[in-house]
C-alpha cells in the first residue's frame, strides 16, 4: 500500500550507478532525505485509515442515547467532478429518535455545521423518507434505528494537499418520553487519491430512503378554513388503495395530529390536510413527502397552492371523511319524507307522547256536537306541531352553520337539558295521577285564557307534545333525522314537517272524523282512573332520563336529580292539590321551596362534572371495546388491521339494544377475534365535536353507525338495526 | 295557564343546549379555562378580565425550559410583564403519569428556587387547559391582551436551540408582544413556531 504511493523516482535516482566524487556525498544525503521525506508521509495513512483522533474532535461521538459517527463515502478518491459524500451516521437505542427537517409539533432537527478547506461547497442535508412518531395527541416527524444523514460535497479543482481535513459540529435533539439534547465535534481525514468507501452499504442504503421525485407527477392543490385539498396523480401504481402518509417539508402551515381524510379513485388520489390552527406561514408552493405504509422509500411532490388563506385567527373546522364509497346510498327526498310521515305517526305510540294525546283524543267525547270547534282545534293542533318541528330543525341547522359541531339527538347531550325535561314530564305525570290541578297553581285569569281561545290552546298542545316528543325521536330515530339533517336547508325542513305531519295525523284524523265521538265510550269515571294510568308511562320515561344523566355525570348527578324532582313533586302538591286551606299552602309552599333550592344547590355542580369523573362507559374492566379516537383508526389502517366501529350513545335506544343483542352475540364476538378485527367505541352520550365530525364524514348525523373498515378501502356501514346475519357476512367479506 | 308553564320549559330546553367551540388562534377570543395554581387556589382567567395575561407551559424536566430558567431569562421576562401590569400564569400540563411529573409542591419550589416570579403556578395534569390552547411545547407562550384576545402565540424567543448562550442575541418574542400590547400597538409579530419539548399529555 505505502509501496503504490511512494514514488519509484526517488529509489531509482538513490541507486543509480554513478561516479563517486565529490558531489556523491550531497546526492546521497538528498535521495536519502527524499525516501525519508515519503515514508514520513506515508505513516499517517497507516495510521489514520480506520477513524483517527485528532485534537479538535474524533470520528465518533456515543451517548447514551445514540452513537454518532462522521462518515464519508468518496469512491475515487477526492476529485473535482465526482461526487464526495460526508455524512453523520447515527444509531438510536431503542425507543429513542431524532428528528426530520420538519419534526411535527415538537422537537428540533438535527444541524450539521462543516468546517471544510476553501472551495468545498457542502450541500444541504439529503434526508431519508422519515416515519410519523405520535406522542399522546401530538404528531411528530423522525428516525429511529439506524440513521445516516448523507450531504453532498462539491470538490474544487486544484486541491493540492493529500488529505482532505473535514471538521463537523452536530446538534441533535434526541428524545424518547423526555428529550436530551446532545452534540459533538467531529473531525476526520479523507485521503484525497485514494478510494474511500468503507461505508459505501450505508449511504447505498440512505440513498434508497431518500424520497424519489417522480417525472411524471400531476398535483394540484387547493387551501380554504377546513384544509388543503390536494389531489395527485403519478404516484407509483402499486400504491393504489395503500395507505399513504403525508410529511410537510415546512413546519407551522399544516396540522400535523389531526387525521387527514383521503381516498383513492383509480390512480388519483386526493386527501384533505387541516391547516394549523397556529399557521405562521401562507405559502404559495409546498413541498412534501409522501410514503406508502410499510414501504421505506418515500416520493417527493411540490405543487402550487390555489385558492386564498384563510385569515389569521380564523377558526378552522375539522377535516370530514370524504364520503365513502360502500355508504349505504342516501335516500331520495320523496323516500325520506315518506318515512319521515310514518315515523312520526309511529311517535304517537311513545310513552312520552302516548298519555298526553290519548287525554286530549278522549275529551272529544265531551265536545261531540261541535265538530267545526273539533276540527279547527285539529288543523290547529297540526300547525303547532308541525311548525315546532321545523322550529326545532331551524334552530339546529342555524347553529350547525355557525360553525356548531351538534348532532341530531342534541339535546339529549346536555345533562341540563335532560334533567329539565325529567323536571317536565315529573309534573305532567303527578299532575295526570291527580297529585295536583293547574287550576289551583295558576291565576284564574290564565284558566279562562284556554276557555276562551281553543284554537290557541290547542297550537299550544301541538308545541307540547313535539317537546315532550323530541327526547323520545333521537331514540328510535336518530340515524334517519340525523341524515335528514345533512340535506340542504329546504329539504331538511320538508322532512322535519312531514315528521311533524305524520305525528298530528292521528289527532287530526279523530278530530275531523265524525264517527269518532260516537265510538269513544261515554265520558264516566273510568276516565279518572285512564288519567292516573297514564302517568304510569310518565314516570317510566322520568326512569329513563335519569339512567342518562346517570351515564353522564354519574350516580350522584342522577340522585340529585331525584331529590329536585322530589322537592318539584311537593311543591306541586304543596300548591297545586285542591282541599288545602290557605295557611297550610303557604306553609308547605315554603318548605317545598327551601327543599329546592337545597336540592339544586346539590345538583347544580355535578352537572358540570367531567367525563373523567363520570363512570367509565365503554372501558369495563377486560372489555373488548377500546375507546374510538381518529388518529387510533388511522394508525390501525396503516398496520394493516380491520377496525369496527360503533358509534353509539346511552340515550339511543336502539344502539343499546343492539349492544345488547347483536353486538353481544357470541358467534359474531368470535368472528370478530377470528379476523383479529379490533373493536373501537365511540360514545356520544356526551356532546364531542370529533365523532360529530366523523359522524359527518359518513354522511351521518345522529347515532347508531356501524362502520366496518376493512384491509384497504372505504369503510362499510352497517343498518341502524343491526342483525347477526349481517354482521357475519359482512366479517365473512373481510 | 299550563301551556305557559309547558312553553317556558320547553323554550329552556331548547335554549340550554347551547355551546361554544373554542379555538386558540391569534385573533380568536383566547378560550375561557379554570385550574388550581400549586397552592391550592383556583384561579380562572376571568378572574383577570380587562388585563393583559401571558400564559407560559413549563415542564421543567424539559432542556429547553432549562436553558430559560437556569440562565434567569424566563424569571427576567416574567418580571418585565408583571412590572407593566400585566399578569402572568405558568401552567404544567404534564401528566400524572408522565416520568417526569412534579407535585405541585414541587413544583412551586422549583420556581421559587429558579427565581419565578409569575402571577400563579397552575397545575394541568388532565391537560385540558393545554388542549383548549393547542399547547404543543414547552415551553410554549401566548400573550392575551386586555380585551380578552389572543394578541401573540409561539416562541419565547428566535433561536430554537438549546444553548443558553443563544439567548443573548435572539429577540424575546414575549418581551415584544407584551410592550407592544400594553402600548395598545399592533403586535408585530403575532406568531412564530414555538420550540422545545412536547407537552407530555396523557394519551
Amino acid at each position: 500500500m505505502i509501496g503504490a504511493h511512494v514514488r519509484p523516482v526517488a529509489l531509482r535516482h538513490a541507486f543509480r550507478p554513478g561516479r563517486l566524487d565529490n558531489r556523491g556525498l550531497p546526492r546521497l544525503l538528498l535521495t536519502t532525505m527524499r525516501l525519508l521525506r515519503a515514508l514520513f508521509a506515508a505513516l499517517p495513512f497507516v495510521l489514520t485509515l480506520p477513524a483517527s483522533a485528532l485534537p479538535g474532535g474524533a470520528a465518533t461521538v456515543t451517548t447514551e442515547q445514540v452513537r454518532a459517527e462522521l462518515v464519508a463515502h468518496a469512491p475515487q478518491g477526492v476529485v473535482p467532478g465526482q461526487p464526495l459524500w460526508l455524512g453523520l451516521a447515527i444509531e438510536h437505542q431503542p425507543h429513542w429518535h431524532t428528528y426530520w427537517k420538519n419534526p411535527g409539533d415538537s422537537g428540533l432537527p438535527t444541524t450539521l455545521q462543516w468546517t471544510l478547506p476553501d472551495g468545498f461547497k457542502p450541500g444541504e442535508i439529503e434526508w431519508p423518507t422519515p416515519a410519523r412518531l405520535p406522542i399522546g395527541p401530538l404528531m411528530n416527524y423522525g428516525y429511529e434505528g439506524r440513521l445516516l444523514l448523507p450531504v453532498k460535497v462539491e470538490v474544487p479543482s486544484g486541491y493540492a494537499a493529500d488529505t482532505l481535513k473535514v471538521k463537523l459540529r452536530a446538534d441533535w435533539l434526541v428524545c424518547k418520553d423526555v428529550c436530551i439534547p446532545e452534540g459533538g465535534d467531529f473531525a476526520l481525514d479523507i485521503p484525497v487519491a485514494s478510494a474511500f468507501a468503507a461505508r459505501a452499504a450505508d449511504f447505498e442504503a440512505a440513498a434508497a430512503a431518500k424520497p424519489r421525485p417522480l417525472p411524471d407527477v400531476r398535483a394540484t392543490a387547493t387551501v380554504a378554513a377546513d384544509g388543503l385539498s390536494l389531489v395527485i396523480e403519478g404516484l407509483p401504481a402499486a400504491w393504489a388503495g395503500k395507505a399513504i402518509e403525508f410529511f410537510p417539508e415546512a413546519p407551522g402551515v399544516l396540522d400535523n395530529a389531526l387525521p387527514r381524510p383521503a381516498r383513492w379513485d383509480g390512480q388519483r388520489w386526493t386527501v384533505r390536510v387541516p391547516l394549523s390552527d397556529q399557521r405562521i406561514d401562507s405559502p404559495a408552493r409546498m413541498d412534501a413527502v409522501l410514503a406508502a405504509a410499510g414501504e421505506k422509500a418515500g416520493v417527493r411532490v411540490g405543487f402550487d397552492i390555489a385558492g386564498a388563506w384563510p385569515a389569521p385567527g380564523t377558526t378552522p373546522k375539522p377535516a370530514a371523511m370524504p364520503a365513502p364509497a360502500a355508504a349505504t346510498p342516501p335516500l331520495g327526498l320523496g323516500l325520506a319524507l315518506l318515512f319521515a310521515l310514518v315515523g312520526g305517526a309511529i311517535l304517537n305510540l311513545m310513552p312520552c307522547v302516548f298519555p298526553v294525546l290519548s287525554l286530549k283524543v278522549l275529551g272529544f267525547a265531551s265536545h261531540a256536537d261541535d265538530r267545526r270547534a273539533l276540527a279547527l282545534g285539529g288543523i290547529a293542533y297540526t300547525a303547532g306541531v308541525v311548525l315546532s318541528f321545523v322550529a326545532l330543525a331551524g334552530a339546529l341547522l342555524a347553529l350547525r352553520a355557525g360553525g356548531e359541531q351538534l348532532g341530531w339527538g342534541f339535546q339529549l347531550q346536555s345533562p341540563a337539558v335532560i334533567a329539565v325535561l325529567a323536571a317536565l314530564f315529573t309534573l305532567i305525570g303527578l299532575n295526570l295521577a291527580g297529585v295536583f290541578e293547574f287550576g289551583s297553581v295558576l291565576p284564574s285569569s290564565l284558566a279562562s285564557l284556554q276557555a276562551r281561545h281553543p284554537m290557541v290552546d290547542s297550537f299550544l298542545t301541538g308545541v307540547l307534545a313535539v317537546a315532550v316528543a323530541s327526547p323520545c325521536t333521537a331514540p328510535f330515530m336518530g340515524a334517519s333525522l340525523g341524515f335528514a339533517v345533512t340535506l340542504p336547508s329546504v329539504q331538511a325542513l320538508a322532512v322535519f314537517a312531514a315528521l311533524g305531519l305524520g305525528m298530528a295525523l292521528p289527532y287530526l284524523a279523530a278530530s275531523l272524523w265524525p264517527g269518532l265521538a260516537r265510538l269513544l265510550p261515554r265520558p264516566g269515571a273510568w276516565m279518572a282512573r285512564f288519567k292516573v294510568l297514564m302517568a304510569f308511562p310518565m314516570f317510566a320515561t322520568v326512569i329513563w332520563l335519569v339512567w342518562v344523566i346517570g351515564q353522564q355525570i354519574g350516580i350522584d348527578g342522577a340522585s340529585a336529580l331525584l331529590a329536585v324532582l322530589l322537592a318539584l313533586a311537593f311543591i306541586a302538591w304543596a300548591l297545586g292539590t285542591p282541599g288545602i286551606g290557605g295557611i297550610g299552602r303557604a306553609a308547605f309552599g315554603a318548605i317545598g321551596v327551601l327543599s329546592l333550592a337545597a336540592a339544586l344547590s346539590w345538583m347544580l355542580p355535578t352537572l358540570q362534572a367531567s367525563a373523567a369523573t363520570a363512570p367509565a362507559r365503554s372501558g369495563e374492566a377486560g372489555s373488548a371495546w377500546e375507546p374510538w379516537s381518529e388518529q387510533r383508526v388511522a394508525e390501525l389502517r396503516a398496520a394493516g388491521k380491520p377496525v369496527f366501529v360503533d358509534f353509539t350513545a346511552a340515550w339511543c335506544v336502539t344502539c343499546q339494544y343492539n349492544k345488547r343483542t347483536t353486538l353481544a352475540d357470541a358467534a359474531v364476538m368470535a368472528d370478530f377475534a377470528a379476523r383479529g378485527v379490533v373493536l373501537m367505541r365511540a360514545d356520544w352520550t356526551r356532546r364531542d365535536p370529533a365523532i360529530t365530525a366523523a359522524l359527518a364524514g359518513f354522511g351521518r348525523n345522529g347515532v347508531p353507525v356501524y362502520a366496518l373498515y376493512g384491509r384497504d378501502g372505504a369503510p362499510q356501514i352497517l343498518s341502524e338495526i343491526l342483525s347477526v346475519r349481517e354482521v357475519r357476512d359482512a366479517l365473512a367479506r373481510l | 295557564m299550563k301551556n305557559v308553564f309547558r312553553l317556558a320549559a320547553f323554550a329552556a330546553a331548547l335554549g340550554a343546549s347551547a355551546s361554544v367551540l373554542a379555538a386558540a388562534a391569534v385573533g380568536q377570543p383566547a378560550p375561557a379555562f379554570s385550574a388550581v395554581d400549586t397552592s391550592g387556589k383556583t384561579v380562572s382567567l376571568a378572574d383577570f378580565k380587562g388585563k393583559t395575561v401571558v400564559l407560559e407551559w413549563v415542564n421543567p424536566g424539559c432542556p429547553y425550559v432549562k436553558k430559560h430558567y437556569d440562565s434567569a431569562n424566563m424569571p427576567a421576562t416574567q418580571k418585565n410583564a408583571v412590572a407593566k401590569g400585566a399578569v402572568w400564569l405558568t401552567i404544567n400540563s404534564t401528566h400524572s403519569g408522565a416520568s417526569d411529573y412534579l407535585q405541585p409542591a414541587a413544583l412551586a419550589g422549583w420556581m421559587k428556587e429558579k427565581g419565578g416570579a409569575p402571577t400563579a403556578t397552575l397545575m394541568d395534569a388532565d391537560g385540558k387547559v393545554g388542549r383548549a390552547y393547542g399547547a404543543r411545547t414547552t415551553p410554549h407562550m401566548y400573550v392575551i391582551d386586555p380585551k380578552g384576545t389572543l394578541a401573540y402565540v409561539g416562541a419565547i424567543d428566535s433561536k430554537p436551540t438549546a444553548n443558553p448562550a443563544d439567548i443573548k442575541t435572539a429577540t424575546n418574542y414575549v418581551n415584544q408582544a407584551v410592550a407592544e400590547v400594553v402600548a395598545g400597538k399592533p403586535v408585530s409579530q403575532p406568531a412564530t413556531q414555538a420550540y422545545g419539548c412536547s407537552v407530555k399529555y396523557s394519551d
